[in-house]
């Protein structure tokens, strides 16, 4: 439990005002899934109407980024955190950078099915997309749970998810080119179908980025461009180096 | 045993100066005695503190005395305590284990959005997950916007339809419900079945409709040649001409299903466009005197130039199917009274006739599709059976409602509200 509430304070209105930013970190990322969640249906039911509310509502993540941004940086200047509090202002402002990445691949897949909707649709309603969609749409959901519950476990998991993910996008795009080959006149939505592919695989990036400050802010360890196995037997030996 | 301990200490006291008047030294034998016994109490104190220290594990001292009475006392007082905790925890249990077994998910949450206590399902339906989520607020777990709005909008609202991450094939309907200090209830029901029965039902009615429409289309079009078909015998004529009339009447029924399985699908409110209410009115009324029947006197009673922000087509049709309605059960010396007003608690419309009036049993069923007072009127105006429903789907999608009030033999009074956030208040000419 004292891993999910934020350190006590004498000020009870600092520990209101961490707590609100974490809320509306949040939030942002509530915002976010619901544009990849969106943004995928458009793409594999030919929604055009639905595509386009994901390229306006693109707005609202951005405009979000900024107001989180100002408030952190408030926080920064007012309150001076240290430790803990310090590593989480500093997770949120990195976190909301990649959100609003995510947000811009979103928008990108949007527009890229509002092309495809003008094209007949494949019979398998892009059974692949669809797959690798659901795969990334976990990752974002799993390392946005570790974030609400502060829990650094569920937050090694997705990088794990992570490979999967990018091995998926691999056989993705040797299947395109197959297609590319087999039929020159698919080449114009191959590209599209493979440019879709490539923003889901850097959504999955951002989602493992986003994992990691988790680890950043529960343990203070940076676990960027470690190798998975490392960072798990690092922090074991944290973990079990803390209990005597 | 009071007395006993005050005898002792008289003894002791006694005894020293006996001893110390003995020795030639009374105070000094009076000090030793005295002090012998406060050490002997002491000890037993001490026996008694450490048993208190370690009550769970030992047995209660025999002490004597005065200290005997203590121990029994507080090891009642004790086997009481222990008697009250296992009852509340057997209640407590029950009272759990009775919640888990509740089909839905209920999660109670504190003034702030924070998770209190959640029963089983909810911990299933939302991966919620044992201790660890306590605390947490539940707009960071739930993440979809439409939650959040949920969440502040607050209690009273109608039950908010949810897909959520972790299982993303059902459909779940969320509802808060407040109790005590600011706290909440959520209640999360699994309603994937209802709710695509309720799909199939709709898609049901569009389709039947759509594929209806073709084959009567044809046969109007037969039935139009046939009857100008001037080599035809002459005593076809009139089952022509009805057969036609019937044609026209399934025409505009289906024509008013397909309206109205539109209106359902579509279940955001339209974004608000002015609309002139007033004019619209105007439209209609004209519509009703250029009818080759129609009723004496049509008044228009516009009282406001504050528009309406809806759709057109749809309060077009609206207002139409009472204009229509009125016309048709009005007699021709009758008075049909239109009125369009507006004060503190929004636009109004109402649409009053001199008709035949409706019996007050049947107005609450009154905008059930297909429902009729009575067989003969069916008949009679030929409608379609489905004008008050599109009203009443027109008004729900505008944030209005309808309200009918009628006495039988002298007329009824149809009422349009609206609320004020969709009154646009007009400009004042200057």
């Amino acid at each position: 439990m004292e891993t999910t509430d934020l350190t006590p304070h004498i000020s009870s209105r600092f520990n209101d005002d961490l707590e609100a930013v974490r809320a509306s970190l949040l939030r942002m990322g509530g915002l976010v899934e619901d544009q990849l969640r969106k943004c995928l249906s458009a793409l594999s039911e030919a929604d055009s109407a639905r595509a386009a509310e994901v390229v306006r509502d693109d707005e609202h993540v951005n405009l979000l980024e900024v107001g989180i941004d100002e408030a952190c940086l408030r926080i920064l200047a007012t309150r001076a955190p240290a430790a803990r509090d310090l590593r989480l202002i500093v997770a949120i402002t990195k976190a909301i950078t990649d959100l609003e990445r995510v947000g811009d691949e979103a928008r990108k897949i949007a527009q890229i099915s509002l092309r495809l909707a003008t094209l007949e649709r494949p019979a398998d309603r892009y059974r692949e997309i669809r797959h690798l969609g659901r795969l990334v749409e976990d990752m974002l959901h799993e390392a946005l749970d570790a974030f609400a519950r502060m829990d650094a476990e569920a937050a090694l998991r997705v990088p794990q998810l992570d490979r999967q993910v990018d091995e998926e996008y691999e056989s993705m795009q040797r299947q395109c080119v197959t297609f590319m080959m087999e039929d020159p006149r698919q080449i114009r939505r191959m590209l599209d179908i493979t440019w879709a592919a490539r923003a889901l695989e850097r959504v999955g990036d951002h989602a493992k980025n986003i994992a990691e400050y988790v680890i950043y802010m529960v343990h203070g360890q940076d676990v960027r461009h470690t190798r998975l196995e490392e960072v798990e037997s690092r922090l074991r030996g944290r973990a079990g180096a803390r209990e005597p | 045993m009071w007395v006993f301990a005050a005898a002792r200490l008289i003894a002791t006291i006694a005894i020293g100066l006996i001893a110390g008047f003995a020795a030639g030294r009374l105070w000094l034998g009076l000090a030793i005695a005295l002090s012998l016994h406060v050490v002997w109490q002491l000890t037993k104190l001490y026996r008694l503190d450490h048993w208190l220290r370690h009550r769970g594990l030992m047995d209660p001292p025999v002490l004597r005395g005065v200290w005997d009475d203590v121990v029994t006392q507080v090891a009642r007082i004790h086997r009481r305590k222990r008697h009250h905790k296992q009852r509340l925890a057997t209640v407590l249990r029950e009272l759990r284990e009775s919640t888990d077994a509740m089909p839905d998910g209920v999660v109670a949450l504190d003034a702030r959005g924070g998770i209190a206590w959640f029963n089983r399902m909810a911990a299933q339906i939302l991966h919620l997950q044992g201790r660890r989520d306590i605390g947490v607020r539940i707009d960071n777990l739930i993440r979809q916007p439409q939650f959040a709005r949920h969440l502040e909008d607050g209690e009273g609202s109608a039950p908010l339809l949810l897909h959520v991450c972790e299982t993303p094939e059902t459909w779940l309907s969320l509802q808060l419900l407040p109790y005590g200090e600011g706290r909440r209830l959520l209640l999360i029901r699994d309603v994937t079945r209802q709710t695509r029965l309720e799909t199939m039902r709709k898609d049901f009615v569009a389709n039947a409709s759509h594929e209806l429409r073709s084959p009567l289309t044809v046969i109007s079009g037969y039935l139009e040649m046939l009857a100008t078909d001037p080599a035809l015998d002459a005593a076809h004529a009139p089952p022509l001409a009805e057969m036609r009339r019937q044609a026209d009447r399934m025409a505009a029924i289906i024509g008013d299903l397909l309206v109205l399985s539109r209106l359902e699908a579509k279940d955001e409110q339209p974004e608000g466009e002015p609309v002139d209410v007033g004019a619209m009115l105007a439209l209609l009324r004209k519509d009703v005197l250029s009818r080759p029947q129609h009723p004496a006197l049509v008044s228009l009673a516009i009282e406001t130039q504050d528009q309406l922000k809806g759709d057109e087509l749809e309060l077009h049709s609206a207002f139409a199917n009472l204009v229509d309605n009125a016309a048709k059960y009005t007699p021709a010396d009758g008075h049909i009274e239109m009125r369009w007003w507006s004060d503190t608690q929004g636009a109004h419309c109402s649409v009053t006739d001199t008709g035949p009036g409706i019996p007050a049993a049947a107005i609450p069923r009154l905008t059930e599709r297909f429902y009729r007072v009575d067989a003969g009127r069916s008949r009679a105006t030929g409608g379609s059976g489905l004008g008050l429903a599109i009203v009443k789907h027109v008004l729900q999608r505008h944030g209005g409602r309808l309200e009918i009030a009628s006495t039988e033999g002298r007329g009824s009074t149809f009422t349009c509200h609206f609320p004020p956030g969709r009154v646009l208040a007009a400009v004042r000419r200057v």
